[in-house]
């Protein structure tokens, strides 16, 4: 028995060596991590908590400044996620017809996913100037006589609902064609044939869209959610740019760890991080299941 | 029956309006942000401290200033060339890494296979900040921290993944057949392998390195934990977020324009290839 | 009333002209089929009585109403794909009842319609199932009662028996039959397949090239077709044509073909005095040539052709021989199969005169037309 499993074992290293480095190298990174992150974040030298205690999460949740990091991070998922949504669906709708410069149009509507995000932020960084960007300028109506929405200039990124606002926007402008591309293979998966049919039976494009296109493509919608909700809880780079003032989970990691220098906080930071991603997977997994029964179970 | 156009959904010139009108800002909204980037980094002083006048959509006096004056910064040729050796680097250890492991996922059947591919995936579903604390600790304990070595292994941790995916698709693409008149006529595993199969292989393992290049120039999380304190390192990321206070606005355009090029233009190659990747599938 | 009249229709696809000033008019009940063969614009035809499909110039009148910019939702007609169409997320019920809900119809009606269409068509018992989980014939069937529950002007059928094998096919036009039969709608048809045409159709619009061709009974076109492409796509084994010039010597009076000279029926035969030394194509089908042991149990005005057999398919109850003659013009004719027929035997066989068709080569058109 024993010495039967050994030998294949060896069998099996002198045929698939090769993937020994790769894998070696990716598991031992990845036992790194949660070696580092259990230990970081269930000690605290400096509050003289020794390992292992769950003392530093109960003093993090007790943190003013975690409280509001996750909220922040709750409130930017919960209303990006949708938007981005929406924001896939009306580009892949366009793209859905076909029209001479489709290949052409469908370059372009790509063209954010080229850009580094950092650029994208910094970018967002320079119009959304206080007081004297693009975007104060034009909402003051200084532009071709078009209306002045504002009187007095905004300070973006000094305001909690601003600064959120507009790394939610860069955010959104710079994924939004990965979304377009899930929706699209799921438009593009619809006979039109039966298009056709609604047609004859007397379906207006309202009822075409709603009682065919959308039930047909819930799984690119599901999708698109599940990945786009993960994406938004570890944001980073967009709210480093543009709201560094105010916390999301993912600069608050960034504060306690390069500002503070308390890399057990950080951690534990993270491993909350990680868990409000499994939560939220599992939630929306849940919830698609019960709407496929929902669906078919109508009529 | 097949129609000569696919899908050309007929509609009426009220729809088609709206459709129209759509398609048009949609390509202004992913359009005009990249013109202004572009604008920025040519405009002059004027332009950008207007001292309270509206900031114009052109220049008043456009000019290559910005650009002049970065490459005439010798600092600036520093960080262009730590991103180069960072990015470059780690393409050359992904793929020492990642070549072999891809051929054997790819063209032998072995115990665990799916499990296995299921795992490297996985390495990618963990959120890069949450990782980057433990990356930089440990770093920190084996002396790579604020190092080139640090940036280059935190970057492979990241394309690795990718490469043997894509690598994967390629060495899956070769007939059998090839391999096996390469046996008929003798030659070993090693000698197939370098002579029939990698080179068969070269033109995804091009995307794959192209595309692990553009990941680590475009890195900013891992660089900037990891360089942190260390100027002389930084990566051309790392550069624009240290001056974003400090320098005109155009300078700062023309940084993340520099930092877009090379994205862009393998983009556009890439681009064919990711989409073949990501649109299989739709057959009705 | 649903009568359905195409005045000139015309549709070009860029530079190709798919559906060329095209006329038919379908009475009110009638149950006419489009047959032609791929690509001659059939489906197209359908798809513009549809509203699927816009109209380049002329008119489409159902009813006595100009439908031309009526868009396919307004439309009183129910269509059934060649590929069924049916909503794959859908149960069998809500596929039936969607065009009704749409229209607001009550429950009660709605239930009223299932419980009818499902019994007509032996659905019952498949109303919660999805379309994925029936078999290919049921999903004709529920195609065909979501389209009858509509209770349409006009009934339009693309080809919907073409992805059924033999034995569903032959099922399924009786059950077409019986619906006509029993709800008396206009129903239009469209196929390349003409078993199915001759089947069940009242008429048949032979198209070709976006023209119709003939439009008549099944019997006309099959007796009297009206020009060489009729001859040529209606009957199964394909017709003999044999190159011919009209003689008109005194006791010749025929057409001189390669078979010999080919005599017709004696009302046709006299007319050819006045078309002597005419070229015209001659067309025999098989069924027109005929095999007997004993050489006075035919006709006068039968003709005489002494063939080699070449090669002999068996279709079953019949065998199909392929035979030269002298000059070595192949004839194609069926014999009953208790005959022993090999290759290379001699036979000599008849042509019946009453069932020769001659063509003029150069308009296609037959000569007594």
């Amino acid at each position: 028995m024993h010495s039967s499993s050994v030998k294949s074992f060896f069998e099996f290293i002198r045929k698939a060596w090769p993937l020994l480095p790769a894998t070696l190298y990716l598991t031992g990174f990845q036992i790194i991590v949660f070696v580092y992150l259990l230990g970081l974040s269930l000690s605290d030298p400096a509050a003289g908590v020794e390992f292992p205690s769950i003392q530093p999460f109960l003093n993090l949740f007790a943190d003013s400044r975690f409280q509001s990091a996750l909220l922040n991070t709750l409130l930017f998922t919960v209303v990006g996620t949708p938007l981005e949504l929406l924001a896939g669906l009306l580009l892949a709708f366009m793209l859905y017809q076909s029209f001479t410069m489709r290949g052409v149009v469908r370059s372009i509507f790509l063209i954010p996913l080229a850009i580094p995000a950092l650029v994208t932020a910094m970018l967002l960084y320079i119009l959304f100037d206080f007081p004297g960007g693009h975007i104060n300028h034009l909402l003051a109506g200084n532009y071709w006589s078009l209306p002045a929405i504002i009187s007095e200039p905004i300070n973006w990124r000094g305001s909690q609902f601003f600064s959120m606002g507009i790394s939610l926007m860069g955010k959104i402008w710079r994924d939004m064609p990965i979304s377009m591309l899930i929706l699209l293979t799921g438009l593009n998966s619809i006979d039109p044939e039966l298009f056709d049919a609604a047609k004859t039976m007397g379906a207006s494009l309202f009822k075409r869209i709603f009682a065919i296109v959308i039930p047909l493509i819930i799984p690119s919608i599901s999708a698109v959610v599940l990945l786009r909700s993960v994406e938004m809880w570890k944001e980073f780079i967009f709210p480093f740019v543009l709201a560094g003032r105010y916390n999301l989970l993912g600069t608050l990691i960034d504060f306690f760890y390069n500002e503070l220098g308390n890399s057990n906080r950080a951690a534990a930071v993270a491993i909350v991080m990680v868990i409000c991603i499994v939560v939220t997977t599992l939630v929306l997994l849940k919830v698609m299941e019960l709407l496929q029964r929902v669906l078919l179970r109508r009529g | 029956m097949i129609s000569a156009t696919p899908k050309r959904i007929p509609m009426t010139s009220g729809k088609k309006v709206i459709w129209t009108t759509g398609i048009i800002l949609a390509v202004l909204i992913v359009t005009v942000p990249v013109y202004l980037l572009v604008k920025y980094s040519i405009s002059d002083i004027k332009s950008i401290n207007t001292g309270g006048k509206p900031i114009p959509w052109w220049p008043f006096e456009p000019t290559m200033q910005a650009f002049l004056y970065l490459f005439r910064d010798h600092h600036f040729y520093q960080v262009l060339l730590n991103s180069v050796i960072v990015a470059f680097s780690t393409v050359v250890l992904s793929l020492i890494l990642g070549v072999p492991a891809a051929y054997i996922l790819g063209r032998y059947k072995i115990p665990g296979r799916k499990l296995l591919l299921l795992g490297i995936i996985s390495v990618r579903l963990f959120p890069d900040i949450a990782s980057v604390i433990p990356v930089v600790e440990f770093f920190i304990h084996i002396g790579a921290h604020q190092t080139y070595w640090g940036v280059i292994l935190a970057h492979t941790l990241l394309a690795l993944p990718y490469v043997i995916f894509i690598g994967i698709g390629a060495f899956e693409s070769i007939p059998a057949d090839l391999e096996q008149q390469a046996w008929v006529m003798g030659a070993g595993t090693g000698q197939t392998f370098f002579r029939i199969l990698l080179p068969l292989a070269t033109p995804g393992l091009a995307a794959a390195a192209i595309y692990t290049f553009l990941l680590s120039w475009d890195e900013f999380i891992f660089a900037y934990f990891l360089m942190l304190g260390n100027q002389e390192i930084f990566t051309l990321t790392l550069y624009l977020n240290g001056i974003k206070y400090a320098e005109p606005q155009n300078l700062l355009a023309a940084i993340s324009v520099c930092l877009s090029v090379p994205v862009i233009i393998f983009s556009l190659m890439v681009q064919r290839y990711m989409i073949a990747g990501i649109s299989t599938g739709s057959v009705k | 009333m649903a009568d359905v009249i195409l005045r000139s229709l015309s549709k070009k696809f860029g530079n190709s002209t798919i559906i060329d000033n095209l006329d038919l008019s379908v009475r009110d009940g009638e149950f006419v089929t489009l047959l032609g063969p791929s690509g001659c614009g059939k489906t197209t035809l359908l798809r513009m009585i549809a509203g699927l499909e816009s109209i380049d110039s002329g008119e489409l009148l159902i009813g006595g109403k100009r439908y031309n910019a009526i868009p396919a939702q307004k439309r009183r007609i129910a269509m059934v794909f060649q590929s069924y169409a049916l909503f794959p997320h859908m149960t069998v019920r809500r596929n039936i009842l969607f065009g009704l809900q749409l229209n607001g119809v009550s429950q009660l009606k709605m239930q009223q319609k299932l419980k009818w269409v499902t019994g007509f068509l032996h659905l019952k018992g498949l109303e919660d199932r999805l379309p994925r989980e029936i078999s290919g014939g049921q999903r004709q069937r529920v195609a065909l009662a979501r389209a009858l529950v509509l209770d349409p002007d006009v009934l339009l059928l693309d080809e919907p028996l073409s992805n059924l094998d033999a034995a569903l096919r032959e099922t399924a036009i009786e059950e077409l039959k019986r619906i006509h039969r029993h709800v008396g709608k206009t129903i239009i048809y469209v196929t390349h397949n003409q078993v199915e045409a001759m089947s069940m159709s009242e008429r048949i619009a032979l198209i070709n090239n976006g023209r119709t061709v003939q439009y008549d009974s099944p019997t006309a076109l099959y007796d009297s077709p009206s020009n060489i492409f009729t001859a040529e796509f209606i009957g199964s084994p394909q017709i003999n044509f044999f190159d011919g010039v009209i003689q008109a010597e005194e006791d010749g009076l025929g057409v001189m073909t390669d078979i010999g000279l080919l005599k017709l029926d004696k009302e046709r035969n006299s007319r050819l005095k006045d078309l002597a030394g005419k070229k015209v194509k001659a067309g025999i089908r098989p069924q027109s040539v005929y095999f007997s042991k004993h050489s006075d149990s035919r006709r006068h005005t039968d003709t005489v052709i002494e063939l080699t057999v070449e090669l002999v398919e068996n279709l079953g109850d019949k065998y199909l021989v392929i035979g030269r003659n002298i000059t070595g013009a192949v004839v194609r004719f069926l014999i009953v199969r208790d005959e022993e027929v090999i290759p290379e035997r001699k036979m000599k066989v008849f042509v019946d005169g009453r069932k020769v068709h001659l063509f003029d080569p150069t308009t296609s058109l037959n000569i007594f037309n």
